[in-house]
């Protein structure tokens, strides 16, 4: 019968409608929930990046006014005190011995105006920006060779590009991190420092010949600047792999695809389905 | 042609016309859909010349079947971001198509029969890809409104479009086992047909690039 056809027809579709709508209905909501619980945690995830990139910032900055204290202490007003003395001397010297010494001062005060100049290009996080992850290290493997605290040796591999303002500033801040560890701890002799530039890749890798450490001592050390290290290259989708023994020196290597980029670092999920 | 087959027609021009006018910022699984789109229309055209020639339009629903199947579920293909969902896709792609050819010369004959035998597994497979989907999306939320997502309004038409062809062949079935006039299914179908396209046309019109260029492969 027709009229029983229709109202079976009818009854069948306004079921299957309303199951449809309701499930549509139900997920909406589902998908609004997971929207805001979502931007929550970016927000959460960008004021924590911001947050960390302030502290690198401060730290590099304190570590420059260090290097700077020490390099004037230690080196500038040592020299200086030595030209004073060493003009303090020529009174009373016969002219040409004189004249010998005055040469001497200022082959020792063009050096100090030299290593004034090399200081005045200051490590902080503006540097980094005008000249880039690459130039900053070497400026900062100069100093040091300079300064015969430890022998620096440096390699780039590939052509190098850009990571961004703020990563290269991480790397930079863990690299400065990784070189102080170096410095203070590792009684090291030499530490090679290299850098690749791939296209899905980016690798820093710092080898240094120290004395190591243990596994133990490494997750016993609370606070420690290794932990900061990896945190650090977590916070800009790197991963920080770092590799010692005792005696055998420490290998900390950080690589990071430079394709991948952090929802928290550019407020963006490029991996969405939408 | 009946005037609602006409209809059916001039809006299948219109969606295919949204597809084609945004077709270059249009992602891989989006131009797919749009040549589905197409396909219907075509197929559409077909079916209704068989109809008035030879009074057999079998073969034409027969093609229809797998035409389908394999633009929808390539659509498919290109929106998910699992590897093993993907596999699954094109391992089902495979099956469906050996599946077709020995329904249509074995159990279904190409030239008679409409093939229940393909149209029923494969709308199973939809709602099942359909779920999946929507689970995908709930995984990774965007943080634009969902009535903006083409995704969403796709996946909501495949949802609709199988669970009614679904009914629509069950009380086909049961209509014609009890001999039952059907022609009220008739409209039905056209009326889910009718649905099914529109919502594809808007899924093509709130079409999003900054969403969806995730899923061009």
């Amino acid at each position: 019968m027709p009229g029983e056809n229709i109202s079976t027809l009818i009854l069948a579709t306004a079921v299957l409608f309303a199951g449809i709508t309701g499930f549509i209905i139900y997920f909406i909501i589902l998908y609004r929930n997971k929207q805001l619980i979502n931007k929550q945690e970016q927000e959460r995830l960008q004021s924590e990046f911001r947050n960390e990139i302030l502290r690198a910032q401060i730290e590099m900055q304190e570590q420059t006014l260090t290097n700077i204290s020490r390099e004037i202490h230690d080196n500038i007003s040592q020299v200086l005190s030595f030209v004073k003395l060493d003009l303090a001397l020529t009174d009373g010297m016969a002219e040409p011995d004189k004249q010998q010494k005055i040469n001497s001062s200022r082959e020792l005060l063009s050096q100090t105006i030299n290593d004034l100049r090399n200081l005045s290009k200051s490590l902080s996080f503006e540097y980094i920006a005008v000249n880039g992850l690459v130039k900053t290290i070497e400026t900062e493997v100069e100093r040091i060779n300079n300064s015969g605290l430890l022998g620096l040796s440096m390699s780039i591999e590939g052509e190098s590009y850009s990571l961004g303002e703020q990563h290269e500033l991480v790397l930079f801040r863990i690299f400065q991190e990784a070189l102080n560890n170096t410095l203070k701890h590792a009684s090291a002799k030499h530490l090679k420092i290299s850098l690749q530039y791939f296209n899905h890749l980016f690798t820093l890798t710092l080898e240094d010949d120290g004395d190591g450490f243990s596994k133990e001592l490494r997750y016993n050390q609370s606070g420690s600047g290794l932990k900061n290290m990896e945190n650090r290259a977590v916070l800009i989708g790197a991963v920080a792999t770092i590799e010692s023994s005792p005696g055998k020196g420490c290998c900390i290597k950080i690589s990071l695809n430079p394709l991948e980029q952090q929802v928290y670092a550019d407020g963006n999920y490029p991996n969405s389905p939408g | 042609m009946s005037i609602i087959a006409l209809l059916y027609c001039l809006l299948l021009i219109v969606v295919s016309a949204i597809g084609l006018t945004w077709y270059g910022r249009l992602t891989v699984p989006f131009k797919i859909l749009t040549f589905s789109v197409l396909a219907v229309l075509l197929i559409n055209v077909l079916s209704a010349i068989y109809s008035s020639k030879y009074k057999n339009n079998a073969p034409i629903l027969q093609a229809e079947s797998i035409i389908e199947y394999l633009f929808y579920s390539a659509t498919y293909y290109y929106l998910f971001k699992s590897k093993m969902i993907r596999m699954a896709i094109i391992g089902s792609m495979i099956l469906v198509t050996i599946f077709f050819f020995i329904n249509a010369l074995f159990l279904q004959p190409f030239h008679k029969v409409f093939p229940t035998n393909i149209y029923l597994p494969t709308q199973v497979l939809y709602v099942i890809f359909s779920l999946l989907l929507f689970k995908q999306m709930l995984l990774y939320p965007v943080n634009i409104n969902i009535v903006k997502q083409s995704v969403f309004w796709y996946n909501t038409a495949m949802l609709f479009y199988a669970t009614t062809m679904f009914l629509t062949l069950g009380l086909t079935n049961y209509y014609s086992a009890h001999k039952i006039n059907d022609y009220a299914i008739y409209y039905f179908w056209y009326f889910s047909s009718f649905i099914f396209h529109i919502l594809i046309g808007v899924s093509l019109l709130a079409y999003n690039r900054k969403i969806n260029t995730a899923h061009a492969r």
